[in-house]
């Protein structure tokens, strides 16, 4: 008897099957639970041996099959090892399933497949879906924070923005230094609408071994995304959390009375106008306070999944939203994920994944964080009269203009995002041997950037007298294909041999549409259509189309799970280098050694695990800015006659030739499990030179290029380092179970040479450093370190400044320069030491959980501090400890810190950026089993868990967690954003019916 | 050691498999051909007249960028001279003032450098052009006035460069090879030469005038004008004499009545105007109104950022009565002309009132006042060189001529101010020249150069400390020397 039941209704086809078994002569019922905790296991295979009769444990984790008496019971799941157990006529059969959880036999997703976690010669971490989603963060890169040993991870605080993410150092300065994400066999850079509730597995390539079957891309490192599939009997999952964030560690600047306090020092000395009385301002506005809320955040995921022996499925939708910690801002998002098998023949199987996203945000002005940062608080909100404060009024040592309050009231700006993600493969079983896959995918994605800037007049400052709507829309459309044929068999038992051929080919394009029109009325949202406004303009600020095609092979070669050998080649070609390079081949190779499996370590009790593995690859950086070789025009409007007409002209210079940035990796690494899988250890050492790195040389101003560089294959940088991770879990009694995780990772940072020799090359230069330039990248020093004059006190007097010669420009309070007033290295923002710490605990129905993470050794500018393009206010701990007079302060400056000797870029604006973060904290009660099945419910957990509780830093900023400005290295480490730590509140459920 | 059980059919099967994929992708050669997108590469530029326009049209546009008009090149030409100091507030943008007070290094980032940057930018894009446009299959003499109009355009640079720093490197091709990127500084006397071999080059083919969409070009009147210009920094009295005569000549030019409305935009490319950098404010297409001369030296904070303002030893170089003084200076708590009420200011309260517009004009693309034209040579520039070099010549009564008819404008019928010069002493009326141009020609980046070349900036800049020797030049970028890795060298006393 056989049972089909159709769903409809669905987007895409989808059938599920069900299959229920022939009666025969003994029917068994039984249980399967996990054999350490206890645990019943839903969706275990349980299959009639030498059949293909054979059902799976509902819910409970219990089975009923018919079977023959003298038959075999074959019992297989995921994660655990598979058990033959032999019928013998019992009726009952309680099986005990071992979990694979042991280093030995744990299954990793590497390139284009899974190995056994022994047979890995390479550095692969993987971290379950499962440890990201209990996490409320709406990407789920931010999640891995502090989980992997050797990745960074910078968090940006505003709701919908996508965090930065190294892999072993720094290794690219003109590309991103993002690694590839390929979620379920696509491409991507960047994962932002996916939903951590729908990943099962995350691996985390980090030696060029692994990474170079990856190729072009894999120069940054490769994580590899699977999607969850369906398992065992159909089941709804109910997954949810609500609470609040609010913003921590916002520096106190000084009140109305300081500020007044300290622009009089300033303006005394220079004739500008002053305040009269200071101290009648009292408190004044706290700006930052002002802007600053507590707000709401709220996740809901539903799904349903299941498997038989013909399909499996796994269906869900989520919703997210998230206000922001600034008034106005609101970030919303749904996402749906459908999954699907179907074993149409016995050697074919078809399925899809399709990740459907939109999201939707309500923007606040870039500037408004900044401008409530150095906002007069002598100036109110608004007057008695109801007009608004106006920052021109009042004296000022600047020439601040904006009321924060007026940015936001006249900000109108929603940003969508649409993404359709996804493929559709097909495998064939040639034989038990020989299978192929092919599998097509790729993305559609479109945003739109809607701003209405209404016509308005609140300050002097501030105020608009044109309307314009703008619209910018940005596209993506991308696939990949891809086509592999994978043979595996082991001879004579011993000898374990996987090889991997394939083919892939790779469309990239890009393109952005920005429209504006002027006096467009602004009534009501109806109104707001290009249409109905005048002059429209079009224009279109980036577009790129890149192609590629490659081809690529794996070996791998196990004896008896003692001696590995693995080695790859891949051949890419991409259409955004110079014609005669185009083929770029990334070789790797690597061995391991499990000595534990050796004879001589049969008698030993010490280790379960004791692995060497060594390996050495090439990959590539396909990052780039395309067709870099090509020289193009920039587009300029003249105006003759009252009337604009077109112009054009070359204002850069390219390279001869583009070819293939490298990154050539050595790794060695020792794997060791201790006290039967109690105690895990793994230690690596790194090497990674990116050879011919696209770096751009700085070159003379009087050859007319604009950007005065000239970016090409001259650079090779270098990163060393070390990874440490260890575990330890165990359990005490049956009721209480613990695990710790903690890693710890080392890493330096070097340009090894540059083709044009010792010439600097600067940056780190923005309003947010009044213009100066900060950084300096040059060979033999790490990326982009701080570069400026280094503080050895600050000047007293008159008489002390004459007497010398060096600052001609000095005046009293400002700082001394030492190193005889030559500029030298202050900080290196690569950080060396990164951590993190993972804490389990279970106790009866009790969970707990507790991440850690940390970086050590780095140096951040604290361009807040300098900021100085033509506004001001300062920390209170500034007012507390500035120079204002004689004898007052040796080491923190005048007030005056926009003058000509205080504004360069100085040591006294770097400062030390380690930080250590109690970032993730859960508490969790799972209800007992008969109370879940009294309320028709087969699993109901309930938790509270806070995010970024405690921050524990020198760095006297709002963050130590700065974005780099753009993609580009040089800028690393320059604090200019002014968005707090936000903690974050919630309470949730978990729920399977 | 691999097993000797044969596998082979499956092995074959693999291989066979591969081999397919290698030749289903080896035939799509054109697959990995791609161009940049939403950009015109270069090459494809000077195929036809219509990309030598083009060509030509960038640089007009190019010259009215930051960098072109508003802090670099206030901070180079104007802040060396007694008539401005830096404005806005102290604490604003503090290193454009060393630059007022002798005290740069070449190490102010965001000043120096993207002046020098970017008149080598405009020359890049003539000496694109004029490497180019002649082998261009189209109209001859269209032809010939885009390359004319190059000329005048990497004249008018090379002029600006060699003014500021003397020596200065001589880029004349847009470089082909790497043997072209480090050259060293070339003298100034060759850069000048080099300037008025175009200027000669550009005024034998540059018409008298334009009409409709090509009103604001160079003219021969412009190159002629520029090439006084020159040869006035030069010292060559007799060249600055033949030029300003043959300008004076072409009966093209004539004062504005009203001095102050000469400066507004209704009248811009008067008859007075013999050059301008034309600047847009064009609703049409809001993102070309790219200039920032007015918003840098606008009153602040509707109009612009104060910077760049008069000082009082410029309210004192007017005579009493002067209209100029009124049509140059906008005093804060007056109101101007056009009927803006100018607020009180942060420091000194004195604005620009050469470049300013008035608040009611739209403000597209942030930039306030972005369609005020940058007036490079005036008539009556020409009119005080003709009557400078007149003098110098001894021709007192030519020079008397042409300075009475820059007075006789400022005085607008009312003869009881400024009454005509009269004095026939060679040193008396050079003195009333000199000071004529500093009234006349006030706030527009004319007066340190001024000052310089007649060889007294010692004595007229002894308050600010400015150094004989040192002074008369801006340093060279401190980048650019160390880019060239000593192939250039810095100028004097830097």
């Amino acid at each position: 008897m056989k049972k089909i039941f159709t769903i409809s209704g669905l987007v895409l086809l989808c059938s599920l099957f069900f299959t229920y078994a022939y009666a025969q002569n003994v029917t068994v019922k039984g249980k399967v639970t996990d054999a350490t905790t206890g645990e019943t296991l839903v969706g275990v295979s349980v299959i009639l041996k030498g059949t293909e009769t054979g059902t799976q444990t509902d819910v409970n984790g219990t089975f009923t099959l018919a079977a023959p008496s003298n038959g075999t019971l074959v019992l297989s799941y995921l994660g655990y090892t598979s058990q033959e157990v032999p019928v013998n006529g019992q009726t009952t059969i309680n099986v005990l399933l071992k979990s694979q959880s042991n280093a030995l036999n744990e299954v990793v997703v590497v390139g284009y497949g899974t190995q056994k976690k022994v047979d890995v010669t390479g550095s692969v971490a993987t971290v379950k879906g499962s440890d990201l989603a209990s996490q409320p963060d709406a990407n789920p890169v931010s999640a891995l924070q502090g989980k992997v040993a050797g990745v960074q991870i910078i968090n940006s605080g505003t709701p919908g923005s996508s965090p930065q993410i190294t892999l072993r150092g720094l290794g690219t300065i003109f590309g991103s230094s993002s690694p590839l994400f390929v979620v379920d066999g696509v491409w991507y850079h960047d994962i932002a609408f996916l939903n951590s509730n729908d990943i099962e597995s995350m691996s985390v390539l980090k030696d060029a071994s692994s990474e170079a079957i990856y190729g072009l891309e894999a120069a940054n490192g490769v994580i590899i995304i699977t999607t969850k599939k369906g398992k065992g009997a159909a089941h709804i999952r109910y997954d949810a959390y609500a609470g609040f964030s609010t913003p921590t560690n916002v520096p106190v600047m000084a009140n109305a009375t300081q500020y007044a306090t300290m622009v009089n020092e300033v303006n005394a000395a220079s004739n500008a106008a002053t305040f009269a009385n200071p101290s009648s301002f009292g408190t004044g506005t706290d700006w930052l306070h002002l802007i600053l809320h507590s707000a709401f955040t709220q996740n809901h995921n539903i799904g349903v999944s299941g498997s038989t022996d013909k399909t499996s499925y796994n269906f869900s939708a989520n919703y997210f939203q998230q206000d922001g910690n600034v008034a106005y801002n609101k970030y919303d998002r749904i996402t749906t994920h459908l999954y699907q098998d179907v074993q149409i023949a016995k050697f074919l199987k078809v399925g899809y994944t399709a990740i459907l996203s939109g999201d939707h945000s309500k923007d606040i002005p870039g500037s408004v964080m900044y401008h409530a940062y150095v906002a007069a608080p002598t100036v109110p909100v608004r007057y008695a009269d109801g007009t608004y404060g106006d920052p021109t009024l009042t004296p000022q040592v600047g020439n601040a203009v904006n009321n924060p309050q007026v940015e936001l009231d006249y900000f109108n700006q929603t940003t969508q995002n649409y993404n359709f993600n996804g493929n559709a493969f097909a495998e064939i079983k040639f034989t038990d041997h020989l299978s192929a896959r092919t599998s097509f995918g790729g993305t559609f994605a479109h945003q739109e950037v809607q701003a209405y800037d209404p016509v308005y007049a609140a300050t002097g400052g501030q105020f608009n007298t044109i309307s314009t709507l703008s619209k910018n829309t940005v596209d993506d459309r991308n696939w990949i294909w891809e086509n592999t044929l994978t043979y595996d068999n082991t001879f004579d038992k011993d000898h374990h041999v996987t090889i991997l051929a394939g083919q892939s080919a790779q469309r990239y394009r890009h393109y952005e549409q920005d429209v504006t029109a002027q006096n467009v009325p602004g009534f009501s949202s109806g109104d707001l259509y290009l249409g109905l406004g005048d002059n429209p303009t079009v224009t279109t600020p980036n577009a790129s189309l890149e192609t590629r095609e490659s081809y690529f092979g794996r070996v791998n070669y196990a004896y008896k799970d003692k001696y590995l050998l693995n080695a790859t080649v891949r051949r890419d070609a991409s259409s955004v280098y110079s014609d005669q390079y185009k083929w770029g081949t990334f070789p790797s190779v690597g061995a391991g050694w499990v000595i534990s499996n050796e004879d001589f370590m049969k008698d030993q009790h010490i280790f379960d695990n004791l692995k060497l593995r060594g390996s050495w690859g090439e990959a590539g950086n396909g990052s780039i800015t395309p067709n870099l070789a090509t020289a193009v025009n920039t587009q300029f409007y003249s105006n003759f006659g009252g009337g604009l007409q077109l112009g054009s002209g070359l204002l850069g210079l390219v390279p001869p030739v583009i070819y293939w940035e490298k990154s050539v990796g050595t790794d060695v690494g020792l794997e060791a499990g201790f006290l039967k899988g109690r105690l895990t250890l793994e230690a690596d050492y790194y090497i990674k030179e990116t050879q011919n790195a696209v770096f751009p040389v700085p070159i003379l101003e009087s050859l007319g290029a604009s950007s005065g560089e000239l970016t090409a294959n001259q650079a090779n940088i270098k990163n060393t380092g070390w990874e440490f991770t260890a575990g330890w879990k165990d359990h005490i009694g049956s009721d209480f179970t613990y695990a710790i995780n903690a890693n710890f990772s080392v890493n330096d940072n070097k340009v090894t040479s540059v083709t044009s020799g010792p010439i600097p090359l600067y940056g780190g230069g923005n309003g947010g450093t009044g213009g100066t330039l900060t950084t300096r990248t040059i060979v033999g020093q790490p990326i982009g370190e701080f570069y400026g004059y280094k503080v050895v006190g600050i000047f007293q007097t008159p008489e002390q400044v004459a007497a010398q010669t060096t600052q001609p420009n000095a005046q009293p309070g400002d700082v001394i320069y030492g190193n005889n007033g030559q500029k030298t290295v202050l900080g290196n923002p690569n950080p060396k030491y990164l951590y993190g710490v993972n804490i389990n605990l279970k106790y009866k129905q009790f969970d707990f959980a507790a991440d850690i993470s940390g970086v050590g050794k780095v140096s951040l500018y604290n361009a807040n501090e300098s900021i100085r393009f033509g506004e001001e206010n300062w920390t209170e701990a500034f007012y507390n400890a500035r120079w204002h007079g004689a004898g007052t302060s040796n080491t923190t400056p005048s007030a005056f810190l926009s003058d000509a000797v205080n504004s360069q870029p100085n040591s006294f604006y770097v400062q030390d950026g380690s930080y250590l973060r109690i970032r993730n904290v859960q508490l969790g009660y799972t209800l007992p089993k008969s109370i879940a099945s009294s309320i028709k419910m087969s699993s109901v957990r309930l938790y509270v868990s806070g995010q970024n509780l405690a921050t524990f830093t020198k760095y006297k900023g709002f963050n130590p967690e700065i974005l780099s400005t753009g993609t580009n290295g040089i800028n690393q480490g320059i604090d200019t954003g002014v968005v707090p730590i936000y903690a974050i509140f919630n309470f949730g459920v978990n729920v399977t019916f | 050691m691999l097993s000797k059980r044969n596998n082979s059919s499956n092995l074959l099967g693999l291989a066979s498999a591969i081999a397919l994929m290698i030749v289903a992708g080896g035939c799509k050669k054109s697959f990995l051909d791609s161009q940049p997108q939403g950009q015109l590469p270069a090459t494809q530029l000077y195929v036809n007249a219509a990309g030598a326009a083009q060509g030509i049209n960038a640089i007009y546009a190019l010259d009215r960028d930051f960098n072109h008009t508003a802090f670099p090149a206030l901070a180079i030409e104007s802040m060396g001279g007694d008539e401005v100091q830096k404005g806005s507030t102290p604490g604003d943008s503090s290193p454009m003032g060393l630059y007022h007070t002798f005290t740069q290094t070449g190490d102010e980032t965001g000043f120096d450098d993207p002046f020098w940057s970017g008149q080598y930018q405009s020359i890049s894009l003539a000496n694109q052009a004029i490497d180019s446009i002649p082998k261009i299959n189209m109209d001859a003499s269209l032809k010939a006035r885009y390359i004319a109009e190059a000329k005048f355009l990497r004249a008018y640079s090379y002029f600006r460069l060699a003014r500021a720093y003397g020596d200065v490197p001589l880029r004349l091709h847009y470089p082909k090879s790497a043997a072209d990127y480090n050259i060293p500084r070339t003298p100034r006397a060759q850069v000048y030469a080099q300037v008025e071999q175009d200027l000669t080059d550009a005024a034998s083919v540059l018409p008298q005038s334009y009409s409709g969409a090509d009103i604001g070009r160079a003219t021969k009147g412009a190159a002629l004008s520029l090439h006084a210009k020159v040869a006035m920094y030069e010292g060559k009295w007799a060249d600055v004499l033949t030029y300003t005569n043959t300008v004076i000549a072409s009966g093209q030019y004539s004062l504005f009545p009203d001095f102050e409305k000469s400066f507004r935009e209704e009248n811009e490319n008067n008859p007075e105007e013999i050059f301008e950098i034309q600047c847009p404010n064009d609703a049409s297409n809001p993102a070309a109104a790219t200039s920032q001369y007015s918003q840098v030296q606008g009153v602040a904070p509707a109009a612009g950022w104060g910077f760049n303002i008069p000082t009082k030893a410029l309210v004192a170089a007017f005579e009493p009565g002067d209209p100029r003084m009124a049509g140059t200076i906008l005093f804060a708590g007056g109101t101007s002309a056009e009927g803006d009420a100018i607020p009180t200011g942060q420091v000194d309260s004195m604005y620009n009132y050469k470049s300013y517009v008035p608040f009611s004009e739209p403000i597209l693309n942030g930039n306030p006042g972005a369609g005020q034209d940058v007036r490079v040579i005036r008539y009556s520039d020409v009119l005080l060189m003709n009557a400078e070099a007149a003098n110098q010549a001894g021709n007192t009564t030519l020079a008397l001529a042409s300075l009475e008819k820059v007075r006789a404008r400022a005085r607008a019928g009312n003869n009881a101010i400024l009454p005509p010069v009269t004095t026939t002493d060679k040193t008396a009326l050079q003195t009333a020249i000199w000071h004529e141009r500093q009234v006349e020609l006030a706030m527009e980046s004319d007066r340190f150069f001024d000052v310089v070349r007649q060889g007294r900036a010692g004595t007229v800049f002894a308050d600010r400390h400015f150094k004989v020797g040192k002074n008369e030049l801006q340093p060279i970028p401190t980048s650019e020397i160390v880019k060239s890795g000593g192939v250039l060298t810095q100028n004097p006393g830097y």
